[in-house]
């Protein structure tokens, strides 16, 4: 990954110093090896802790409705994605965010990388020439940056955003991913048991903390679904029937919105394959209405919408 | 500890073998790359080489969700007692929780029926940590490595075996007559409180906690909050994976004829946590929620019960999607 | 603690085939596929009685959920029917329907619940044939896929219909 954080700092430091945005976000280095952390400045003086790295993963598009300043952000392909369905949905206002977009190679899934070592503690990283140097007790690795990406990123189309204020660095052309509903049609291909036993494995891990849909930048509803009481519609305990029932909506709810910035995984403590849900859908809005989420600024909503000539194969 | 004994790693499956024939035995598993506590049918499945679990042996005692009673008309019937289990592998960080978790369901003036029952059936057979993980800070807030606190029986691991330490009457009688036990030597003993010692010695990550409760006492209204929370997203996962934490609510499943109460794990980290039937809420943003989880843990209930309730695992910091990292908060508390 | 258990638990107390009725619950529109219902019945059709219908304006009203409840509920079948495209007595909620059911019957097989447990179907108020013959085949078809087993809640799987 190019580093791009010069640049990313000069922005910065000229929309700060111009007053034309209250607060920047962007990310500054972790506490911990391959972690990069969210990072919130408000004078031009602090934009020194601005990085710009494979490990910068947190999509800051979630924090953008829950404030009313005017706020540059940074955005990856799939962050800006998320802004442009936030700002379709008017959570977020065109005119109050200023779009530092920076083309993205690709983020280190941290999760791939500790499996690789066999779960052994990663004391120290660095990121160097597309490869990963690690260290820790008694032990030293380096493995090669490309193979360890998050799945999403193997998969991503888009990845320099497609609306930005600023583009910092040079646009990486969209690519053609071959075959990128690969697992989805895996599974799809299996029989209803098998399908059953696989989603039944995968969510029973499920603790419902939660964690995925407060991740989401477009999960931004004052009541959940799950919440409502007076009825409730479905079970708050771990019962399968509940847990797997409230992924299934999430999914739904998110249909033809959904970006695969892959923040639910990996906000999700246990693991959980969350993704197999959304690129679900995502597949099924491509297909059917020939839909992307995220693109364009005036595109609407697949579900608010719709064409006489629908596809209705399954209806009688 | 007056009684010691020793048995050979590779005998230790055999141990768990026996334990199982007698009651249930909930151990330290690897499932889907994730270590979590689960009933065991054999010694063998038990993982002891793990840093710390990703679910918590609180589980045990105060499970993410539980059924109070269910009820059929007029009747209600709550769920049947089972009978006595070993947690097996806890470590002394997580042992010390239950401690804490006793101030809050386990007290002179009120008794968690639920909690307790399930505390009082349970032996905890603890293991040391040898080697601590970079983020664990135990030591700063009243733990150690191979603490014995909440703990009936101690092993140590010695190399090419465990020292085991009896430290309760408990966990004496879960030993009782146990034939694959042999007696520690004294070397053993040496080399037990070396290994203790050198484990407190790797702990590195330091937090002062001296005067914390104090410095908290002055910072309700402290612009230090301000700033704090803005990265955190209020997604709860801390509060799911802590071994202290232990708020919850209480729900009806059902209809007239037909149901039951269930009680689930709730988080302070949520909107509706606090939200009043008026719409009114008393901590309306991430500010004042980031607020009361450092209070609570660090000022009120130290207030409340004496202790700070955080026993430096480490979890918290190692699984925030945004790396909010505690020591990091902890610090910035003390430098105000 | 008890994550691996769970799933096991599944696999238990599914009631005795030869006593067991299929229950389906079909959700109507009142312009359209109600009034074909009522149809069949004045013309005195006869089809299978397993079906409980809920009423609704129109089909562009059900909740997805609705019908997520009512298999979880215990039903071993739904049906929502509505209006023929461009019939629609609201003008267009059918539309907006059949996009969220395409959806919605999309992803609950992709998790694995049966294919033949959830049916959707256009019958106009003049289709009382129609509908006899949407609810044969629907009953026929979750009958044979036997009492619920996904979605249910496992207390309720037990119960004998």
């Amino acid at each position: 990954m190019k580093d791009l954080s010069q640049q990313i700092k000069e922005v910065a430091r000229s929309l700060l110093q111009d007053g034309k945005v209250d607060l920047v976000i962007g990310y500054e280095n972790g506490s911990l090896p391959l972690r990069a952390s969210p990072c919130f400045i408000r004078s031009a003086g602090e934009v020194e802790r601005l990085i710009w790295n494979a490990c910068c993963e947190t999509n800051l598009a979630t924090y953008l409705p829950d404030t009313n300043d005017r706020v540059g952000v940074v955005a990856k392909g799939c962050d800006a994605r998320a802004i442009v369905v936030e700002i379709a949905e008017r959570q977020v206002a065109r005119e109050r965010v200023v779009i530092i977009g920076v083309p993205c190679e690709g983020i280190i899934d941290r999760r791939k990388v500790a499996s690789r070592l066999g779960w052994k503690e990663i004391l120290q990283a660095n990121l160097e020439d597309g490869r990963i140097l690690l260290a820790g007790d008694g032990f030293e690795e380096t493995l090669p940056l490309e193979d360890s990406l998050y799945e999403a990123c193997l998969t991503c189309e888009q990845r320099t955003p497609p609306v930005y204020d600023y583009l910092v660095g040079e646009p990486i052309p969209a690519v053609d991913v071959i075959d990128p509903f690969r697992e989805v049609t895996t599974l799809e291909s299996q029989g209803a048991d098998q399908k059953w036993a696989y989603f039944s494995q995968e969510f029973s891990k499920c603790i419902r903390c939660y964690a995925c849909r407060e991740a989401c930048p477009l999960c931004y509803c004052p009541e959940c679904f799950i919440d409502q009481t007076q009825p409730s519609w479905f079970g708050k305990t771990n019962d399968l029937s509940d847990t797997l029932i409230f992924h299934v909506v999430r999914a739904l709810h998110l249909a033809g919105r959904c970006v695969d910035c892959g923040t639910c995984s990996r906000a999700c403590p246990m693991g959980i394959d969350l993704r197999a849900l959304n690129r679900k859908m995502i597949k099924d809005v491509w297909e059917r209405y020939g839909y992307r989420a995220g693109l364009d600024l005036a595109a609407i909503p697949p579900l608010s919408t719709f064409k006489l000539d629908d596809p209705q194969e399954f209806i009688k | 500890m007056m009684d010691a004994r020793a048995i050979d790693k590779g005998r230790i499956v055999g141990l768990l073998d026996e334990l199982i024939e007698r009651c249930e035995v909930f151990a330290p598993v690897m499932s889907d790359d994730v270590v979590l506590f689960d009933k065991i049918a054999w010694g063998s499945e038990a993982r002891l080489d793990f840093g710390n679990s990703k679910r918590l042996p609180k589980e045990a005692f105060f499970p993410p969700s539980e059924v109070m009673f269910i009820y059929e008309g007029a009747q209600a019937e709550a769920p049947p007692s089972k009978g006595d289990r070993v947690l097996f592998g806890i470590r002394p960080c997580d042992a010390r929780s239950f401690l804490l978790l006793d101030k809050v369901f386990n007290t002179p003036d009120y008794q968690d029926a639920y909690y307790v029952e399930k505390r009082e059936r349970t032996c905890v057979v603890g293991i040391g940590c040898n080697r601590p993980l970079s983020t664990c800070f135990c030591t700063s807030v009243g733990g150690g490595p191979f603490n014995e606190e909440g703990i009936d029986v101690l092993l140590s691991d010695l190399g090419d075996r465990y020292l085991v330490q009896v430290i309760s009457e408990r966990g004496r009688r879960l030993l009782e007559g146990n034939g694959l036990l042999g007696e520690a030597t004294e070397s053993d003993l040496r080399e037990g409180n070396r290994i203790a010692a050198e484990a407190r010695e790797r702990v590195t990550s330091m937090v002062e906690t001296e005067g914390l409760r104090d410095r908290l006492m002055g910072m309700y209204d402290d612009p230090f909050w301000d700033a704090l929370h803005q990265k955190c997203l209020g997604c709860g996962v801390c509060t799911y994976l802590c071994p202290t934490c232990h708020c919850f609510d209480v729900l009806d499943e059902g209809g007239e004829q037909r149901g039951r109460r269930v009680r689930i794990w709730d988080t302070c980290q949520s909107a509706l946590f606090t939200l009043h039937a008026s719409g009114h809420n008393p901590r309306p943003s991430g500010r004042e929620r980031m607020r009361q989880r450092i209070m609570h843990k660090f000022r009120y209930f130290v207030d409340n019960c004496g202790e700070i309730a955080c026993v430096g695992c480490g979890r918290c910091i190692r699984n925030c999607p945004v790396n909010m990292d505690l020591r990091e908060v902890l610090s910035g508390i003390m430098e105000r | 603690m008890a994550a691996r258990e769970q799933v096991a638990v599944q696999e238990e107390q599914v009631p005795a085939r030869a006593e067991w009725e299929p229950r389906v619950i079909a959700f109507l529109c009142n312009w359209c596929s109600y009034a074909g219902a009522d149809l069949a019945g004045v013309s005195r059709i006869q089809y299978p009685p397993n079906i409980r219908i809920i009423r609704v304006p129109c089909s562009g009203r059900v909740n997805p959920l609705f019908i997520i409840k009512s298999l979880q509920q215990g039903a071993d079948g739904v049906l929502v029917s509505g209006c023929h495209p461009g019939d629609c007595h609201y003008i267009s909620g059918n539309y907006y329907a059949r996009r969220r059911f395409a959806l919605l019957k999309s992803v609950l097989e992709y998790v694995g619940v049966e294919p033949g447990r959830v049916h959707f179907s256009w019958v106009s108020a003049a289709e009382g044939v129609k509908f006899s013959q949407v609810v044969t085949d629907v009953v026929e078809s979750v009958r044979a896929l036997g009492p619920a087993r996904t979605l249910v809640r496992a207390e309720l799987r037990s119960r004998k219909a």
